[in-house]
C-alpha cells in the first residue's frame, strides 16, 4: 500500500466543505437520485462509487450546476448554494473535470484556460497574461503541462487531462470533482494522476472522485460513498471497507434467474478469438464464446470495455480485426448489416433513438426499417404498402404499443413504446440470433417487463440471445449464463447461482 | 385529415407572413398593397393567355423544385440545381442544332434524356466527392454552379456562338425539336411532363424500397446504415436523380421557350427552387402547389409593375420572406420535442457579461 494513504487524514470536524442534504432528482419515471446525503470535507479525497445508472453522474451534474435537483440542498462551507449553470458552480468554487474533455482542440492551452476565466477586458483577450498565470498556478500545484502555447489537439491524453484539471482549479476552487478520470488514461498516467491528486488534497481542498473501479477507490480515497439506484448505500472511511465488501454493496442483492426450458444443443452463434483494434490498441482481445439455440448469454461489464466494438462486429458495422464469427454453423466472410441480417442475426441497438429508429418517420415506416421486413413486403423494389401497414398494425397490437396511429411520427411515442417497436421489429422475422444491448435500460417497469417477456418467448422458440448490458440487474434477470467484458477481454462464463462478490470483482477488473 | 392540416399549416403561415411583410414594404414605398396584389392576381389569372403564362413560369420551377426536394429528402443538400439546369440546357442547345435521321419526337426525346443524363453527371461529381472524399456537397455544388455558368459564358461567346456571330448566344434549335405547345398558347407539353414526373417521384419516395431507404437515410443515416441501407448508394441516387430533373428543366426551357442558350439564361430557377421545395414541404404534391404559386407570382409581377407601379422585384421579397418564415417555423418544430425528451440537456450558453 502507498505510504500516503496509510497515514491518517485529518478531517475538519466542524463543518463540511460541501454538504448535500436530501437531494432528489427524477427524470420521467426514473428516480435518478433519492434522498442523497453526503458530506465532503476539505483535505480529503472522497470516492463516489457505483454502477452505471447508480446516480453518480446525476449527482455530479447537480453539483456542477448542469442539472437542478427536484428537492434537497447543497451547502458550501455552511452557505446554501443555488446553482443554475456550470458558471455558477465555478464562481462558487466548484471545479469539474469531465470524463469527456471539454477542451477546444484547435486552441492552445492558454487559450483554453482563458475560456474558463473571467476576463479583465471584455474585448481584448490577453493570452500572454493568462499563460503566465496558468504557468504560475501549474508550478505551484506541481502540475506539469508543458508549454502553454501548445495546441491542445496535439497533446497526449494525460496532458490534456492535466490541462482540464488546471482549468478546473483556475478559479478559487474549493471543491474539485473528477468524473471517471482514469477511464481514458494508461496505467502509468493513472499513477501520475493519483500522485497529483494527493498533493491537491493537502491543499485545503475537497476532492471528489467518481469511479466504478473498486481498486482505484481503495487506493486513492480517504472516504468512500457507495451508491446504488440513486441512493447512498454507505459512506465510510476507505480503511474500514474491503474491496469485497465494496463490490457487494455496489451490486446489492441478486435476483434469482428466471426458470426457462433447457437450452438446446445446437450452437447458434460461435465467436472465436475475436479481436478489434483501434490503431494498435486492442478494444476486443481474443474474445471467444458460444451461444446455443434457446439460450440467453449475458455479457456484463461497464461501458467502454469493448461493448460497443462487440456489438458493431455482430451487426456488421465493422469487420473483425482478427477471429471468426459463425452463425448456425456457417462462418461469416462478409461483415455488413445486410450480410448479418441474411445470416439471421437481428439486433436491438444500444441507442434506440440514434441507431434504431427514424423519429420523424411514421410508426409504419419505422417497422419497415428492418431489412428482413423490407424484403418481405416488397417485390421488384416496389413496396406492398397495404400489407406492410397491416403487419405493422398487428405487430403494434401484439406488443401493446400505445400510439396515436400508424401515421403518427415515431417521435410522439414514449420511450417504452419506442423500444417496444424496436424489439418487436427485431423479433418479427424469427432471427437465429438476437444481439441486444441494454434492451430494458431507462424503461419504466411495465415496458421493461414486456420486453423481457418478449425475449423469453423467442428464446423458448429457439432464438439465441447475446445480451450485452451495463445494467447488472438486467443481465442477471435475463441470462442463462454470463461473462464479464473488461478492457476488451471476456471472463470465463458464470452460471447461476452467481456469486455477487465474484461478479463485482470481475466487473472492476480485479479478478 | 389532421395530418394533412398539420403538414400544410407551416406553409400557410409562412405565406401569410410573407404577404404581410410584402404589404408593409409596398405601403412604405408609397403604394397601395391591395391595388398591387389585385393587379398581380388579375395579371396572372385574368385570361387564358395569362394562365398559359403561369404554366410557362411554373414548368422550370416545378422541375427544379422537385429536384431540390428529392435531394433534401435524402439529407443531401444539393444547392447546385442551377448549374445542373444549365448543363441540361447546354446539352439541348448543342444537340438541337443538328437534325438526326430519327423522327422528330424520338430525336427530341433522345435530346431530353441526354440533357437529363448530363445534369445527373454534373450532380454526380458532387455526389462522388461526398461519398468518396467526404466533401461537403453544399460547397461542391455551389462551386459547380460557377463552373457551369462560366463554361456556358465561354461557349456562347466562342465555339457555340451563333453562325451570324452578332450576339453571344447559340443558334436556335431546329423547329422540329421545339416542345409542342398546348392549344394556341405559349404553355407547352413540358408542363405535363413535369406533372407526370411529380407523380413518378411520389411513387418513388412512398411506394418503392429505394425511395423508402432514401428517406430513412435522409432523416437518420446511422439508423439506416444499421438497418442494411447502403447509405452512400442512396446519397448518389438522390443527387443524380436530382441533377437529372434539373437538367431536364433546362433542356425543356431551351426546347419550348427560348430555343437558344445565352448567358443569364436562367433567372435563378435553381435557387428559387429551394424556396419552392421548402414551401412544398419537400413532398412532390406540395412542390406542385408551391411551384404553381411561385409561377403565379412570376407571371403576375409584370402586370403589378404596369398597373400599380410596384417594382416586379417585390416578388423576390415575397419569395425570400417565405423561406425565412418557413425555416423559422421548421426550427421551432424540430427542436421542441428534443428538449422534452432529454431532461438534463442544459446549455451553458448563458449570456454572462462578466
Amino acid at each position: 500500500m502507498n505510504p500516503f494513504t496509510a497515514s491518517a487524514r485529518t478531517v475538519d470536524p466542524r463543518v463540511a466543505r460541501l454538504a448535500v442534504r436530501g437531494l432528489g432528482k427524477r427524470f420521467g419515471r426514473v428516480q435518478a437520485l433519492a434522498d442523497v446525503n453526503i458530506d465532503f470535507h476539505a483535505g480529503e479525497i472522497h470516492a463516489v462509487l457505483g454502477e452505471n445508472g447508480a446516480g453518480k453522474s446525476t449527482l455530479m451534474h447537480v453539483l456542477d450546476g448542469a442539472c437542478r435537483p427536484d428537492v434537497g440542498t447543497i451547502t458550501l462551507d455552511g452557505v446554501p448554494l443555488t446553482l443554475r449553470s456550470s458558471r455558477d458552480a465555478f464562481a462558487a468554487g466548484i471545479g469539474m473535470v469531465h470524463q469527456h474533455f471539454t477542451l477546444v482542440g484547435a486552441l492552445t492551452i492558454a487559450e483554453n484556460l482563458a475560456l474558463g476565466l473571467p476576463q479583465t477586458s471584455r474585448w481584448r483577450l490577453d493570452t500572454a497574461a493568462v499563460a503566465a498565470e496558468a504557468m504560475a498556478l501549474a508550478e505551484q500545484i506541481g502540475l506539469d503541462i508543458g508549454s502553454p502555447t501548445a495546441r491542445v489537439g496535439e497533446l497526449p491524453v494525460g496532458v490534456r487531462q492535466r490541462v482540464e484539471i488546471l482549468k478546473a482549479l483556475a478559479g478559487a476552487t474549493r471543491v474539485l470533482i473528477l468524473d471517471e478520470p482514469t477511464a481514458v488514461l494508461t496505467p502509468a498516467e493513472v499513477g501520475q494522476l493519483f500522485a497529483r491528486l494527493r498533493q491537491l488534497r493537502n491543499d485545503d481542498r475537497a476532492v471528489i472522485f467518481i469511479t466504478h473501479k473498486l481498486r482505484e477507490a481503495k487506493e486513492i480515497a480517504d472516504r468512500v460513498t457507495i451508491m446504488r439506484r440513486g441512493r447512498v448505500i454507505v459512506t465510510t472511511a476507505a480503511e474500514c471497507i474491503s474491496e469485497d465488501e465494496m463490490a457487494q454493496r455496489m451490486v446489492g442483492e441478486l435476483a434469482p434467474l428466471a426458470a426457462r426450458p433447457p437450452v438446446r444443443s445446437e450452437v447458434a452463434l460461435r465467436v472465436l478469438e475475436l479481436s478489434v483494434y483501434h490503431d494498435t490498441m486492442p478494444r476486443l482481445d481474443r474474445v471467444s464464446f458460444t451461444v446455443h439455440a434457446g439460450e440467453v448469454f449475458g455479457i456484463a461489464g461497464v461501458d467502454g470495455n469493448g461493448q460497443r466494438e462487440l456489438f458493431e462486429v455482430l451487426v456488421g458495422l465493422r469487420p473483425p480485426g482478427a477471429g471468426t464469427v459463425s452463425v448456425a454453423g456457417h462462418d461469416l466472410d462478409k461483415f455488413t448489416p445486410a450480410a448479418l441480417v441474411a445470416a439471421g442475426v437481428a439486433h436491438v441497438p444500444p441507442d434506440r433513438q440514434r441507431q434504431g429508429l427514424v423519429l420523424p418517420m411514421s410508426v409504419a415506416d419505422n417497422v419497415l426499417l428492418s431489412l428482413a421486413l423490407r424484403q418481405r413486403f416488397s417485390r421488384h423494389g416496389l413496396l406492398d404498402v397495404t400489407a406492410a401497414r397491416r403487419f405493422a398494425s398487428d405487430l403494434a397490437q401484439q406488443y401493446a404499443v400505445r400510439f396515436a396511429g400508424l401515421d403518427a411520427p415515431l417521435r410522439s411515442l414514449s420511450g417504452g413504446n419506442q423500444q417496444r417497436i424496436v424489439v418487436a421489429r427485431a423479433l418479427a422475422d424469427q432471427p437465429v440470433v438476437l444481439v441486444a444491448v441494454n434492451p430494458t435500460r431507462g424503461l419504466d417497469v411495465a415496458a421493461a417487463r414486456a420486453i423481457a417477456g418478449a425475449l423469453n418467448r423467442v428464446v423458448e422458440g429457439g432464438c439465441a440471445v447475446v445480451l450485452i448490458s451495463t445494467d447488472l440487474d438486467e443481465v442477471l434477470e435475463l441470462s442463462d449464463r454470463l461473462s464479464v467484458l473488461v478492457r476488451g477481454r471476456l471472463s470465463a462464463s458464470l452460471s447461476p447461482p452467481v456469486d455477487p462478490q465474484r461478479l463485482g470483482l470481475l466487473m472492476a477488473g480485479a479478478a | 385529415m389532421r395530418r394533412l392540416a398539420a403538414g400544410i399549416l407551416p406553409s400557410l403561415l409562412a405565406l401569410l407572413g410573407a404577404v404581410f411583410v410584402s404589404a408593409v414594404v409596398i405601403a412604405i414605398s408609397g403604394h397601395n398593397p391591395a391595388t398591387a396584389f389585385g393587379a398581380l392576381l388579375s395579371g396572372a389569372l385574368g385570361s387564358m393567355d395569362s394562365l398559359s403564362e403561369v404554366g410557362v413560369k411554373t414548368c422550370p420551377l416545378l422541375l427544379t423544385g422537385l429536384a431540390v426536394a428529392l435531394s433534401f429528402q435524402a439529407g443531401v443538400w444539393n444547392i447546385g440545381v442551377e448549374g445542373q439546369l444549365l448543363m441540361g440546357a447546354l446539352t439541348m442547345a448543342a444537340l438541337g442544332r443538328w437534325g438526326a435521321t430519327l423522327p422528330a419526337w424520338l430525336d427530341l426525346t433522345a435530346d431530353l434524356m441526354l440533357a437529363a443524363a448530363l445534369g445527373a453527371m454534373w450532380a454526380g461529381i458532387a455526389g462522388q466527392l461526398k461519398v468518396r472524399r467526404n466533401v461537403n456537397e453544399v460547397i461542391s455544388t455551389i462551386m459547380l454552379n460557377f463552373v457551369a455558368l462560366f463554361l456556358i459564358g465561354y461557349l456562347v461567346q466562342g465555339p457555340l456562338m451563333e453562325a451570324g456571330g452578332r450576339y453571344p448566344q447559340t443558334d436556335a434549335v431546329l423547329s422540329e425539336l421545339w416542345m409542342p405547345r398546348l392549344a394556341a398558347h405559349r404553355v407547352h407539353a413540358g408542363l405535363i411532363l413535369a406533372m407526370l414526373l411529380a407523380v413518378a417521384m411520389h411513387v418513388l419516395l412512398y411506394r418503392t424500397v429505394a425511395g423508402y431507404e432514401l428517406r430513412a437515410a435522409g432523416f437518420n443515416a446511422e439508423a439506416a446504415r444499421l438497418a442494411g441501407v447502403d447509405v452512400q448508394r442512396r446519397v448518389l441516387l438522390s443527387i443524380m436523380l436530382s441533377g437529372a430533373l434539373a437538367g431536364l428543366a433546362g433542356a425543356i426551357e431551351v426546347s419550348a421557350v427560348t430555343h437558344r442558350l445565352y448567358e443569364r439564361f436562367s433567372p435563378g430557377w435553381g435557387f428559387t427552387a429551394i424556396a419552392v421545395a421548402l414551401l412544398g414541404r419537400l413532398s412532390p404534391v406540395g412542390v406542385v402547389g408551391a411551384a404553381v404559386f411561385f409561377g403565379i407570382l412570376d407571371a403576375g409581377s409584370n402586370a403589378m409593375q404596369r398597373v400599380a407601379g410596384v417594382s416586379a422585384v417585390l416578388v423576390s421579397i415575397v419569395q425570400a420572406t417565405v423561406i425565412l418564415f418557413l425555416v423559422a417555423l421548421e426550427h421551432r418544430r424540430s427542436t421542441m420535442p428534443v428538449a422534452e425528451a432529454v431532461p438534463d440537456v442544459k446549455t451553458h450558453a448563458s449570456a454572462d457579461p462578466g
